[in-house]
Parts: C-alpha cells; structure tokens; sequence
C-alpha cells in the first residue's frame, strides 16, 4: 500500500485545474472588481485595476441607489413569504407521504415533477396559468367567486364588493403591481416544494422507529407523538432544509426573469436581477457596480447562515 | 373514535390526491395550450381539451426559430457536462478516499466551502475570462466550467470510502499501478453512484439558465431554455406555437427523470443528510 502515501497529481489534476481556473480566481477577481469602474470593454489587466481604481464608491453608490433598495427588499419580501410557505406545506406533505396509501410512489412523483422542469419551463408555463382572463388560476377564482354571489343572494343578501370582483374579475396578477410578486411567489412554491418535501421525507423515514414504538407503550395519542417525537427528532432535517430554500431564494433569478422581468415599475425586480442587468444587461456595462452587488448580497446571506447557525442550538435536537 | 379516524384519513388523502392533480394541471394547461388552434386561446368558455388537434404549433416553433440547433446544443452541454463532471468528480473522489497526502484535509475543506460561494459571485469574473480566452459563444465556455463540483467530488469520496479495500488491495499485490487499480477495478465498482450524479448533471446541464444566458450571444449558440427566455416575445401572441416548444423541452429531463428516479433521489437525499 506504500504507493498510495504519495500526493495523487493525476486523479487531482483535473479538479484541481478548474478549482483554480473557475473557482478561486474568478472569487478573488471578483472582489477586486468591485472596488473598481469597469465598462467589461477594455482587457481586464493589472493596470486597468489601477486606473480605475474607485475603492469603495460603488459600495457607497449602492446606498443611495433607489433601485437597489427596490430589489433588495423585493428579495428579502419573496424568502420571507415563500420559503417558510414553502417549508410548511412541503412538511405536511411528507407528513402525508410518508404512509402506505394506494399509489403514493405515484404521487411521490408527481410532486416532484416540477422540480426536474427548468426554471424557464416553469416561468413560462406559469405566466400562461396565471393570465387573467382565461388561465386556470382566474377560471378557478372565477367559479369559487360566482358560487360565493351565489350563496349571498340565496340567503337574501346583498353581495359584498371582493365577492363579486372575485366572480368578475379576479387578480390580474403579472400586469398588476400589487399583485406580481404574489404571482411569481405562487409558481416558485408550486415549483419548489417537492424537493423540500423529498428531503423531509427521507428525515421521517431515518427517524429510528424504536422512540416511537416505546411514546405508544407510554399511552401516546397520535398528536403527542409527533409534538414530543417526531418533530424534535426532525428539526435537524427542518433545519437544514429551510436553510438551503433561504439561500436559494436569495439567488432567484431565472423565475422572475421569465415571468416579469423584474416588472411592472420594479415591483418583482429582485437583487439577482438588478446584478444581471447592471454587469450584462445594458450598455455602458458596468461590472465593478454589479460585482459590489453581489458582495452585498454574499454578505448578507453569509450573516443571515451564520445567524442560523448560532441559532441552531436553541431549537434543533441532537440525537444523543 | 375508530369512525373519526377513518374519516380523518380519507379527508388526508383526498387532500394528497388534490395537491398531485394541482401538480399536473399546468402541465396538462401547457399540452392542451400546444394542440390548440392560435385564436382559440382565448375563447370563453374555455376549451379544457382542444377539439381538433393543431399540430401545426409543433411545426412553427421548429420553423420560426431555430429550435432544432437549440435542441442539440443544450444536448451537447448536458453530455458534455455530465462526461467532464463523472470524470473529474470520480478521479478527485478516489484521491481524497485512497490516498494520504500533506494537506488533504484542508484541501478538502476548500473544496467544500466553494459549495457556500453563490454562483453570482462567480460569474462576472468567469464571464470576463471567458472573453479573454475567445471562448464566448462557444461550447467551451458552457461546458469546461463544469469542470470542478465540490459535491461531485463529496459524493463520489463517500462511495469509494464505502467499498471494500481488498479488491484494489489484491490488484496491487499483482502489480497494478494506481492508476490501473482505478480504471479496472475500483471504478466498475462505482457504477451506482456515477448513474446518481450522471443523472443529477444531466437534469441540472439541461435546465441551466442563467450561464448559457450570460456567455451565448448568437442564434445558434442559445441553448433551448436561453432561446425560449429570450425569444418568447417572438410567440407574445402566439401562445400555442410557445407551449409546443416548452412541451418539446420539458420531454427529455421528465424523461430522464422518470427512468433514473431510483438515481436521482438516492442523489438529493444523500446530500442533505448527516452521512
């Protein structure tokens, strides 16, 4: 076995390669980007660093820039609602899934369907679903609002505004301000959740069926098993899992990109968004502005994991 | 008690059963859209199941843009991308599970921490290289990133750690180099887990977006999810003709997905749980 104790070049070299060549370069460029003016025009060499040195100006821009602000708190407003919707129902599922119902490997998979569809599928597909006037989502709304009418005149009363705008319009949801991020939030969780719901699932089934078996033999009821078993056994997956929905909500892109575009006035406009226009989007490009956003965005995500992290101790179980 | 809670399950499972058939309905909305004649998208009340098939849609989208070079390009990246990402992330994953070098442990450390680097950090500098290289619009700036994976390489060291020693260890005792060991004996061995991240690259190469968008420019450099992004104000009002190029692109990850499931959630699973 002696001819294994030496640094193994080969099996490394190819990894190694692009680690260097894509990874760490790139990361470390990326930071000296951001503290310089650069059009993306000129060769990206040492003296162009110098200058165009602008040191921390871009960051101070991004401070008083109204957009960013739009984008930042669009960003922060779509995590917050859709990865805990997101977490909640994908937790439900599990819970529902995980028993021997007639064709449940069927509706496993069903679920997870969307999850295999790409970003641009889904986008699409969903600014169809949601058109108001003849998607699915609308005719729904439609009906439930007419039945709504109904009911009201049937018991001798008046109908009140929201029933009847329910049953005559509905949301106009992408076109409308108030309305689009609501849209685009309901296509990610239809989109998202059966990956969350696979990963809890596979925590419910490591659950060591021993705890569960000694809560019965003590007279535990359905609800106290899994209050006082299931969940503190489960909170490490929770954990870990609402953790991985946060960082990929902070990155989303391609969604809002295909559905709005970021639009109408800003409203879905999102800080992945902002990034790709500024570095990609429009000329004068200007990728040092761009890179600080992404700075800021790394930063703030980096804090909010590691906030998750301390944080964990209070809530999540270790097995013993 | 006992009706109460056969109640209980068959209000569960009707509720399953709902959110399955909410899965389904925009897919369903996306076929029926794609089979529809163009102006009857908007008929009231609406058509659940078109009456007559269009298949002209099917025609259109392959005529008006140019949807078969954008088929095979997002073809060649996916294989491509699955070819480098199974050759490197198993040559890198035998090195840390066999061998003991000075440093292997932080080195395996830096590779996972890239795993907390988001991509959008990387790709202005990545896009700025690319361009110095000559490399924009051409396949090499779509596929040769894919060159490193951290969780290739995790995934594919927790398998080699997995199997038995004795194997290689025999085919040392016969003289085989490293090398040798690796390709002939240890790598054969590794045939599930390769199918888990072959299938995993596969689906991810195929539906990547905001790379190919980035690093293509020209017509026919797009990959098809780019050129759908980027092209659906060519259908704006053409619903069918779109929906028939969205069905086209969503067969083949349904497909691959549907045929390796085994694969691809042995794959998730695995990457989310303390192993």
């Amino acid at each position: 076995m002696r001819a294994y104790y030496r640094f193994p070049l080969l099996f490394l070299l190819p990894s190694l390669a692009g680690f260097l060549a894509f990874n760490l370069g790139p990361i470390l460029a990326s930071l000296f980007l951001s503290f310089i003016q650069y059009d993306g025009l000129r060769p990206l060499t040492w003296r162009t660093f110098q200058e165009n040195w602008v040191g921390l100006e871009n960051y101070r821009r991004l401070l008083e820039d109204p957009v960013f602000h739009k984008a930042f708190f669009n960003t922060l407003f779509y995590v917050a609602v859709a990865v805990p919707l997101e977490i909640v129902l994908a937790l439900l599922l599990a819970l529902g899934l995980n028993r021997p119902w007639p064709g449940v490997r069927l509706l496993r998979t069903l679920y997870l369907l969307p999850t295999v569809t790409s970003v641009v599928a889904v986008g699409l597909l969903w600014r169809w679903v949601l058109n108001p006037t003849v998607g699915p989502v609308n005719l729904f709304l439609r009906w439930v609002g007419e039945r709504l009418v109904g009911l009201f005149t049937l018991l001798g009363l008046e109908a009140p505004g929201w029933a009847v705008w329910l049953a005559q319009e509905g949301p106009g949801w992408l076109s409308d301000p108030a309305w689009a991020m609501w849209g685009v939030i309901l296509a990610s969780v239809w989109a998202g959740v059966g990956l969350r719901m696979l990963i809890f699932l596979a925590g419910l089934q490591n659950i060591n069926k021993e705890y569960l078996e000694a809560a019965s033999l003590d007279g535990a009821n359905t609800f106290q098993r899994f209050f006082y078993v299931v969940l503190p056994l489960l909170t490490p997956t929770v954990f870990l899992n609402t953790l991985l929905a946060m960082i990929g909500g902070f990155q989303v892109f391609g969604l809002v990109y295909t559905m709005t575009g970021g639009g109408p006035v800003d409203a879905t406009n999102v800080l992945m968004l902002y990034l790709y226009r500024k570095a990609f989007g429009t000329f004068p490009f200007e990728m040092g502005y761009a890179s600080a956003i992404a700075w800021v965005l790394f930063l703030v995500l980096f804090a909010l994991t590691y906030l998750q992290w301390t944080l964990r101790r209070r809530w999540v179980v270790e097995e013993a | 008690m006992k009706l109460l809670g056969k109640l209980w399950d068959t209000l569960v499972y009707l509720l399953l059963l709902a959110g399955g058939l909410t899965m389904l309905v925009p897919f369903f909305w996306m076929v029926s859209t794609s089979l529809k004649a163009p102006g009857a998208v908007f008929d009231l009340p609406v058509e659940v199941w078109p009456k007559e098939l269009h298949l002209e849609n099917y025609q259109k989208v392959l005529t008006s843009v140019p949807f078969g070079r954008w088929y095979l390009n997002s073809l060649v990246v996916a294989l491509g991308l699955t070819f480098l990402n199974l050759t490197s992330g198993a040559m890198g994953g035998y090195a840390f599970a066999r061998f003991r070098f000075r440093g292997q442990g932080a080195l395996f450390l830096l590779f996972l921490a890239t795993l907390m680097i988001p991509v959008h950090v990387l790709i202005i500098p990545l896009f700025i290289l690319m361009r110095n290289l000559g490399w924009v619009d051409t396949y090499y700036a779509l596929i040769l990133p894919g060159l490193f994976d951290a969780f290739a390489i995790f995934l594919m060291r927790q398998h080699f750690l997995h199997l038995p020693k004795e194997l290689e260890e025999a085919a040392i005792v016969d003289g085989a180099s490293p090398w040798q060991v690796y390709w002939k004996v240890a790598l054969p061995l590794a045939a599930p887990a390769l199918a888990t991240l072959g299938t995993f690259t596969f689906l991810a190469g195929w539906n990547s977006f905001l790379w190919p968008l980035i690093v293509t420019n020209s017509l026919e450099m797009r990959t098809l999810t780019v050129g759908l992004a980027v092209f659906q104000g060519q259908f704006s009002t053409e619903w069918t003709v779109l929906m028939a190029g969205l069905t086209l692109g969503t067969i083949p990850p349904i497909l691959v997905f549907l045929l390796a499931q085994r694969y691809f959630i042995q794959g998730l699973t695995l990457g989310s749980l303390k192993g």
